[in-house]
């Protein structure tokens, strides 16, 4: 990766969007929305059903078009990149609602998620998710469509570890699985994190978001309406107000 | 789009058919035979663009049609001494019947599966006229009728196509325009919407396809004529094949595209001597660029040029003093529309779980809820889109649960999509004026006869949807292509669809997605203003302050399950909405 | 006798139908696009083993793998001309006009340039005369060759995986860094050669005619309908049982009639179980 000499101030990002705007045909969820995730750091991303969480991602990933902004990762230009690109990068999109290729074992999902790795890469990388979630490793034969819904869960994510990212992008992990699972899950992305990949978390369970990130961007209506650099500090009425009301609160880009 | 003068047209049309009339006077016998082909092939092209151009159904086959009528036409006059005007009146009733058996797969088989199963009968009627060789000749083929005079010549039997061709023009004109045609293009672009408007689509598909196979047959008893001897061969797949390109270069849903396409087509290889051994490879040539190149075919490019810029201030401001116009009469008070411990499940996920809730006339009911709590559902399962698993739908005293989409739409039952169905090709005001479809008074046949009742029908239907268009501030548009309109103005656009109607019930999915914040307030007008004369309205919305601001009850869907019902401001002090929100 | 000639001629002919089945179905699996050209590659195959071998008399081998290249191009020219620029609004099935113009361009240039009565395929090994006679049993062979290489290219290799992943899930593929545009023209060209196979193997039995390909467009449809859509195991057993349909009406009824039966049932099956007997279920309208 070629990474040309940062601002100083801006060190440490590993994920820079300006001014996205991006959505299906006429309709244009996003309009003009920026971001960032440094290395090494968890960003939660709410916002109310139809914010435009889940386009934002997809437009970070490449999987639908931009209709203006950029985006850089690591230092390069990745505005056009097509999702491979991405992923050869390191930017990494698990998508929302367990999208696993039921017909396929688990262990052919595993290895469709390091079709971009080197062949002889392959293998360890697989291991590597299997120790996160061993429960993949005893299915490994199964078809993912006979997994229960928290286990096609863990098996996206797991797909998510395969990828190696340098980002990873996780869309709702928790939608229908138990608390339990919810905690399995997050504590994963945690770990990931402690070894030093960025985390950017779409998710509905406001409070577990916010135990998780460093930092907070609320999305409402297609712009960002808070942008918040303390998780902890963050008074609750506040994404309240964000959420039901949908009106522009603090939000300074830093 | 400027309104032209009604003497232009006219005039352009009366100009054209004299000069037609007359062409026998300065071509020699061999380009008026040409003509006579041209002309044959408009009567079944004519038939065919309802079908493919309006209706959007990949009929490939369609010279097994012109089979069918050709050797009803020669077998009749051959074999039962029938008079040939006689055996070409006899044409329309195989043709009906023949439209009919490649209509029923068509209710039925979408895209690709159609277009094999029309190509198919092309090979079927062929076969089937080679086999049957004590009726057909086999393939030793049939002497066509000879029509008496004034038909005998060249130049009279050319005269006797070009009168069929200008009474086929006038009943396929009648069909395209009025509301047959609105639904047809309904159908094709936006199925849903048809359905929820109240279109009984079957029926019109066969009707269509009736009329077309009728056209289509009549074409084939002239085109034996005009080859004067038949046998199998002559209804090669290329000719099918030309039917079909003809439509498609002139331009789907539109009438004097496909007829230069005719044109064209059949002169084409005649210009051009050396391509006749290419002609076939040509049309497909023809099919490929108009497909990537201009989908819209001819017709949309000329279009294209006459464009007018969009008005600078895009959408005036909605008058919902016009709502009563649109409506036309006070809504039926049907009393109240109501779910009672409604469930349905989708594979094993129970979208919606039990659910009670009444919608009261002249009342607005907001449904709000997370993603997946099964809004949508419950709005679908009301317009009668899915069937209910358990449960029972009620309108005032009678049970509607298993009646379907279209009868609840009689019963007053209007809803919008929360991606908007509209049909993008036509104009704005017949994107409404589809909404009025079952105010019309004139059947499938007055129509395409242009009985006077099809043209009270349009005024009254015109004069209404315009009314609706007002309403929602969208009326300096009415002759607009719909497609040009903003999302958010398709969003309106389906309000005063769903208002020409004259619904008791309007059920609006996520109206104001999309919208800015002044297309909010407009939105929240018109709604009062439907409260207001007494419509009940849903109102499934993810945008809760709006809701809360204007509707009269609330009720807050999680997992399927009623999580609360009340006013707004009890909803507001409850905390458990919040948590479903924030989902703390 | 005659069971015995019906038999070896239905599963003969329902072998090549079956095999351009696989051809319509591994360019429906990464693009859920059913093209017309199907056949076409059938009558490729036909029309140019026997140039290569009858009029050229290029040694069998050299023939038999210029002949798939031929249908490998002609499918790379498929997924470039006619359905990469319409894929993007699939839902308004352009790709049934665009393959069908591609099509019947194929179909016209083959009787221009090589003739519109059949010509015969040349005799390839020679083992065997009357019902052994290779043109019956050269394409069950080929067939089951075909659709053994095709299991293997799908269970067995990442490419093929990812070829049904896209299929299952094209968005998820895409999300998983699968190049979802060069799986597709891979599939393609898979199927061109898939279908110039069959017309190759099963060019002594029909003949190397250019109306053979609209034929196989057809007759190659009906296993894919009777099979379900992507169903490869759907496709062998609708191609057997369109063979030995056919070949019983050809018996009973004549070879006018061959046709007639073989839409009939088409339309019966169609209308009876629109998803096919392996088929996957409808998707939801709103």
């Amino acid at each position: 990766m070629p990474i040309s000499a940062p601002e100083p101030a801006k060190r440490e990002t590993l994920l820079v969007a300006r001014g996205i705007v991006a959505g299906y045909g006429k309709l244009s969820v996003l309009e003009g929305v920026d971001i960032e995730v440094r290395a090494g750091e968890a960003v939660a991303l709410l916002g109310p059903n139809g914010a435009g969480k889940s386009t934002l991602l997809s437009a970070l990933s490449g999987i639908i078009a931009k209709s203006a902004g950029s985006v850089h990762f690591a230092g390069a230009d990745v505005t056009r990149a097509t999702p491979q690109q991405a992923v050869r990068a390191g930017l990494v999109h698990v998508l929302e609602g367990h999208h696993v290729f039921g017909p396929l074992s688990v262990h052919d999902n595993l290895l469709l998620a390091a079709f971009n790795a080197p062949p002889g890469e392959r293998a360890a990388r697989i291991e590597e998710a299997y120790e996160a979630f061993p429960e993949m490793a005893e299915r490994r034969h199964l078809r993912a469509s006979a997994l229960s819904g928290g286990q096609q869960q863990m098996l996206v994510v797991a797909q998510g570890i395969v990828r190696r990212p340098r980002l990873l992008m996780l869309d709702e992990p928790s939608a229908g699985l138990s608390p339990v699972l919810v905690d399995r899950v997050l504590a994963v992305a945690a770990a990931m994190r402690a070894r030093g990949v960025s985390i950017l978390l779409v998710e509905q369970l406001v409070e577990k978001a916010l135990g998780l990130a460093d930092r907070v961007y609320v999305l409402a209506r297609g712009r960002m309406a808070l942008v918040s650099e303390s998780a902890a500090g963050l008074a609750p009425a506040a994404i309240e107000r964000a959420y039901l009301g949908g009106e522009a609160l603090a939000g300074v880009q830093p | 789009m400027k309104a032209p003068t009604a003497l232009r047209p006219a005039a352009t049309i009366i100009a054209g058919a004299l000069l037609l009339a007359t062409l026998p006077l300065f071509l020699n016998d061999y380009w008026v035979h040409i003509a006579t082909l041209a002309g044959t092939y408009w009567v079944l092209v004519s038939g065919l663009d309802l079908v493919v151009g309006y209706a959007g159904m990949l009929a490939v086959g369609y010279g097994g049609m012109l089979a069918v009528g050709a050797y009803t036409a020669s077998v009749l006059a051959a074999k039962a001494g029938l008079d040939p005007l006689l055996a070409l009146a006899c044409c329309t009733v195989t043709g009906v019947i023949a439209g009919i058996i490649v209509g029923i797969p068509g209710l039925r088989l979408t895209s690709f599966y159609f277009a094999m199963a029309t190509l198919g009968f092309a090979i079927i009627v062929t076969q089937v006229a080679l086999a049957w060789g004590s009726l057909t000749g086999g393939g030793i083929g049939l002497a066509a009728p000879a029509y008496a005079d004034p038909f005998a010549s060249t130049g009279g039997f050319y005269c006797l196509v070009l009168i069929i061709d200008a009474l086929a023009t006038w009943l396929v004109w009648n069909i395209a325009s009025g509301n047959p045609g609105r639904a047809l293009i309904a159908v094709r672009d936006a199925d849903v919407a048809a359905e929820a408007v109240g279109v009984p689509i079957a029926r019109l598909k066969l009707s269509v396809f009736a009329l077309s196979g009728a056209l289509g047959s009549v074409a084939g008893g002239l085109f034996a004529t005009a080859q004067s001897y038949i046998t199998p061969d002559a209804f090669t797949l290329d000719l099918s094949v030309l039917f079909f390109i003809a439509v498609l270069i002139g331009g789907r849903g539109r009438i004097v595209g496909p007829m230069i396409g005719t044109g064209l087509l059949t002169l084409l290889p005649e210009i051009a001597a050396p391509l006749v051994a290419w002609s076939a490879f040509v049309y497909a040539c023809l099919l490929l660029v108009v497909v990537l190149l201009a989908p819209g075919g001819i017709a949309e490019l000329l279009e294209r040029l006459r464009r007018a810029p969009p008005p600078i201030d895009r959408m005036a401001g909605p008058e919902p003093e016009a709502m009563s116009a649109a409506l036309v009469s006070a809504p039926r008070a049907a009393g109240q529309l109501a779910l009672a411990e409604v469930s349905r499940a989708f594979g094993g996920v129970r979208a919606l779980d039990g659910i009670s809730l009444t919608l009261a006339p002249g009342t607005v009911h907001g449904l709000i809820g997370p993603n997946g709590s099964g809004k949508t559902t419950a709005l679908n399962i009301l317009s009668g889109f899915y069937a209910v698993h358990s449960g029972r739908i009620r309108l005032g005293e009678a049970d509607i649960t298993r009646t379907s989409v279209q009868a609840r739409a009689a019963l007053g039952i209007a809803r919008t999509f929360q991606t908007p169905r509209i049909l993008g090709e036509a104009s704005v005001i017949e994107n409404v004026m589809l909404g009025a479809w079952r105010h019309a008074a004139a059947s499938f046949g007055e129509v395409a006869l242009g009985l006077p009742r099809f043209y009270r029908d349009e005024r009254a239907l015109r004069a209404q949807a315009m009314a609706a268009l007002a309403t929602v501030g969208l009326a300096a548009w009415a002759n607009a292509r719909a497609d040009r309109l903003q999302h958010s103005e398709q969003r309106f656009l389906e309000i005063a669809r769903a208002l020409a109607m004259r619904p008791g019930f309007v059920l609006l999915d996520e109206p104001a997605a999309g919208l800015s914040a002044a297309e909010i307030e407009n939105l929240g007008a018109i709604i009062a203003e439907m409260r207001r004369l007494g419509l009940g309205v849903l109102l499934v919305e993810h945008h809760a302050d709006f809701v809360f601001r204007i509707s009269d009850q609330v009720t807050v869907l999680a997992t399927g399950r009623v999580l609360a019902a009340g006013t707004p401001a009890e909803i507001r002090a409850h905390r458990e909405v919040v948590h479903a929100y924030l989902g703390a | 006798m005659i069971w015995a000639s019906i038999l070896v001629a239905g599963i003969a002919t329902g072998a090549v139908y079956a095999m351009i089945g696989l051809a319509y179905n591994v360019m429906y699996s990464t693009s859920k696009v059913m093209s017309f050209t199907a056949g076409m590659l059938g009558m490729l195959g036909s029309v140019f083993g026997a140039l290569f071998i009858g009029v050229l008399h290029w040694p069998v081998a050299a023939g038999f793998v210029a002949t798939l290249a031929v249908g490998g191009i002609f499918g790379w020219i498929t997924e470039r001309l006619s359905v990469r620029p319409v894929l993007r609004n699939i839902d308004k099935h352009l790709y049934v006009l665009s393959t069908l113009a591609l099509a019947l361009m194929v179909q016209q240039l083959a009787a221009i340039e090589w003739g519109t009565e059949p010509r015969p395929f040349p005799t390839l090994f020679g083992i065997g005369h009357d019902l052994t006679s290779e043109q019956y049993w050269l394409p069950v062979i080929a067939c089951i060759i075909a659709a053994a290489a095709l299991e293997w290219f799908y269970r067995g290799t990442l490419a093929g995986r990812a070829f049904l992943a896209i299929s299952e899930d094209a968005r998820a593929a895409l999300a998983l860094g699968i190049p979802e545009r060069r799986m597709r023209v891979l599939s393609y060209v898979l199927s061109g050669v898939v279908g110039a196979f069959a017309g190759f193997v099963g060019g002594e039995l029909l003949l190397a005619f250019f109306a053979n390909g609209m034929m196989l467009t057809f007759y190659g449809f009906i296993p894919v309908a009777i099979g379900g859509l992507g169903s490869n195991r759907g496709a062998l057993v609708g191609g057997l049982v369109l063979g030995l349909i056919q070949q019983a009406a050809n018996y009973w009824f004549g070879g006018d009639m061959v046709p007639v039966v073989a839409f009939a049932v088409f339309i019966a099956i169609l209308l009876a179980m629109p998803r096919g007997l392996f088929g996957a279920a409808a998707q939801r309208r709103v």
